[in-house]
């Protein structure tokens, strides 16, 4: 728990406020432009189906498939406005922080994270007093993977409360209608989400400390983490290897809404739109994949650190 | 007297440079000891071997008599390698307390980071950021930190980089004192006006290798010589007489012979019926004998490190 402490303590920097508002901000701006799109696509929504002869399709069929899938496109328009307002409610907006962060926008932000605070142990040459502190590589080893975990929790957080304080006001001057599902679901959605994410939290840190110890140095962690996180997204998208990336992990266990291609309204997280559907596997298989991902990461990460030459 | 450090062919080879080649040494508790080598002699990756940080490629090392890598006996160990590196965001202060955190718990005291901030000189600069720092105060917070346990043996890598002649002369009398209360100081330094006026003891090293070791007197007087004026007529009778020393003709009417008794010379001369214009007995100070026993006189002391 020393270690644990002195790893936060490090952690109060200008970095990490840095990434922490920048977050804040996000979370924000992406709920505004939601918001806005939501209300500007419902209003210029048509009232009433094309016809055939206006889609240009032959009736029969064709058309009736078409219209199927008009109808189905309209009525999320239509619905886009509660659906935005429910997400921007204060107890559901956790929900909606949880999916950011434990998709790409959390996985930059703590491998950005990771570089300065495990990386930069290396660049800055500050590795060598740790361990003549402590020479127990191990321990530093967690201690490094906990506080990278706990500031991904700290950025769900910031961006939880961002959200709630200003999404009710979003709603408003957007004129979205009052969401209509009680606190109790709300906040049941918010906590199942953000429990969920806690774990896919712990994979990323793992990968940015992995990242650490094997590149030594602020850029190198950063960009190696977030290569591999992006990565395992280009490897979701192959047919036929996606069940292997952990991408595909993530999706299962998150049950983030398969597709999401476009910002037509407030995405829910920024993951599933790589995923092709039927990609994910169900939650429990994506619970099984993530943690092995987690022991394996850790694993390695500890013992490339327990053997490496320290020399900066 | 037990033996603070210890090692015992110990090696470090990376790829294409063998820095530590089969260094054997003994550091006795209770003193003062120097630790010199030129450039590259291997003298940081010792340190970093007996600190945990690198792994040695053969050979074995101990630190108050516990073999290396031992996490718990660097509680009793104070280090500082290098030139010192600290979070830049934040104050010496709150460095060392993070520090402080990543080890054992700090002895029983009021403020052990203020009282070892104070000893290094740091108390005004404390609750500065490090950022601010000067070279001369970042070095005095790496031996600040190095302090911060009250350990029974510092290890320190060119500790006075930095500092200006006031802090050299602070430094110096600081490591007198911490010796004089009992604890061990193992030295890494190029400032070999500091170690002969500080150190007890001082080995060198070159190539990896042990080249000599003893007390800064015995080295110096090893190396001490006689200088002898007399005829020119007489500098090869004398040259023979004293065939028992190294001797050679420096000039056409001196010699120098490489004895420390000045007296033997000239009896032997005078039994001989060579009678001396002058005999002058000059004792090298520490930076001749470190660049003798470095440079020009290694296949005389250390034939195995002469011949790679």
């Amino acid at each position: 728990m020393r270690l644990l402490r002195a790893e936060l303590a490090k952690l109060n920097r200008p970095l990490a406020w840095g990434v922490a508002a920048a977050a804040a901000l996000f979370c924000v701006l992406l709920a505004a432009g939601g918001a806005h799109n939501a209300a500007v696509g419902a209003r210029s929504a048509p009232r009433s189906l094309p016809s055939c002869a206006a889609m240009g399709v032959r009736a029969g069929p064709l058309c009736t498939r078409a219209l199927a899938i008009e109808r189905s496109r309209l009525t999320e328009i239509l619905a886009g406005p509660a659906q935005v307002a429910a997400q921007l409610s204060p107890a559901q907006a956790g929900a909606e922080s949880a999916g950011l962060m434990a998709s790409l926008p959390g996985a930059l932000a703590l491998a950005l994270l990771a570089g300065g605070h495990a990386g930069g142990e290396w660049s800055g040459r500050t590795v060598k007093n740790l361990l003549t502190q402590c020479g127990r590589r191990w321990r530093l080893t967690a201690a490094m993977l906990g506080s990278l975990w706990l500031a991904g929790v700290g950025l769900m957080t910031v961006c939880w409360a961002a959200l709630a304080v200003t999404g009710p006001v979003l709603a408003r001057l957007n004129n979205l209608p009052a969401p209509d599902a009680t606190a109790g679901h709300e906040v049941s959605l918010a906590l199942s989400q953000c429990g969920r994410a806690l774990l896919v939290l712990a994979v990323f840190a793992a990968i940015g400390v992995l990242a650490s110890v094997l590149t030594r140095g602020t850029i190198g962690t950063t960009a190696t983490a977030a290569g591999a996180v992006v990565a395992m997204l280009v490897l979701a998208s192959l047919p036929g290897v996606a069940g292997w990336s952990p991408a595909t992990w993530v999706q299962g266990w998150m049950g983030f809404p398969a597709g999401q291609a476009s910002i037509t309204a407030l995405p829910t997280n920024f993951w599933s739109r790589f995923i092709g559907p039927g990609g994910a596997p169900g939650p429990w298989s994506g619970l099984a994949g993530l943690v092995g991902l987690l022991m394996a990461t850790m694993l390695l990460a500890g013992r490339v650190f327990r053997r490496a030459d320290v020399t900066g | 007297m037990t033996d603070v450090i210890r090692c015992e062919g110990l090696t470090k080879r990376y790829p294409g440079v063998t820095a530590l080649d089969g260094l054997d040494l003994t550091v006795p508790a209770g003193q003062v000891f120097g630790f010199l080598g030129p450039n590259g002699a291997g003298k940081t990756t010792t340190l970093r071997i007996l600190l945990g940080l690198i792994r040695p490629t053969s050979g074995r090392a101990w630190l108050n008599g516990r073999p290396v890598p031992d996490p718990d006996g660097l509680a009793e160990v104070g280090a500082m390698i290098e030139e010192p590196a600290f979070y830049p965001w934040l104050t010496g202060r709150r460095n060392l307390a993070v520090l402080a955190l990543t080890g054992p718990p700090l002895p029983a005291g009021d403020d052990p980071v203020g009282a070892a901030l104070s000893r290094a000189g740091l108390a005004g600069v404390a609750d500065r950021k490090v950022n601010g720092y000067s070279q001369g105060m970042r070095q005095r917070l790496g031996l600040a930190l190095a302090l911060l346990r009250r350990p029974s043996l510092l290890l320190l890598d060119e500790p006075a980089n930095g500092l200006d002649p006031a802090g050299i002369a602070e430094f110096r009398a600081l490591l007198r004192t911490l010796a004089s209360e009992g604890s061990s100081v193992f030295l890494s330094s190029h400032l070999l006006a500091e170690v002969e006026q500080v150190c007890d003891q001082v080995a060198v090293v070159r190539g990896g290798r042990l080249v000599e070791q003893g007390p800064v007197a015995r080295l110096a007087a090893a190396r001490a010589r006689v200088r002898v004026s007399l005829e020119p007529a007489d500098v090869g009778s004398a040259l023979a007489l004293l065939r028992r020393w190294p001797a050679r003709a420096d000039g056409p009417a001196s010699l120098l012979v490489d004895a420390a008794d000045g007296r033997a010379v000239n009896e032997t001369l005078g039994r001989g019926g060579i009678w001396a214009h002058q005999i002058t007995l000059t004792r090298p100070g520490l930076e001749e004998t470190f660049l003798n026993l470095t440079e020009t006189i290694i296949p005389e002391v250390g034939g195995a490190a002469a011949s790679r």
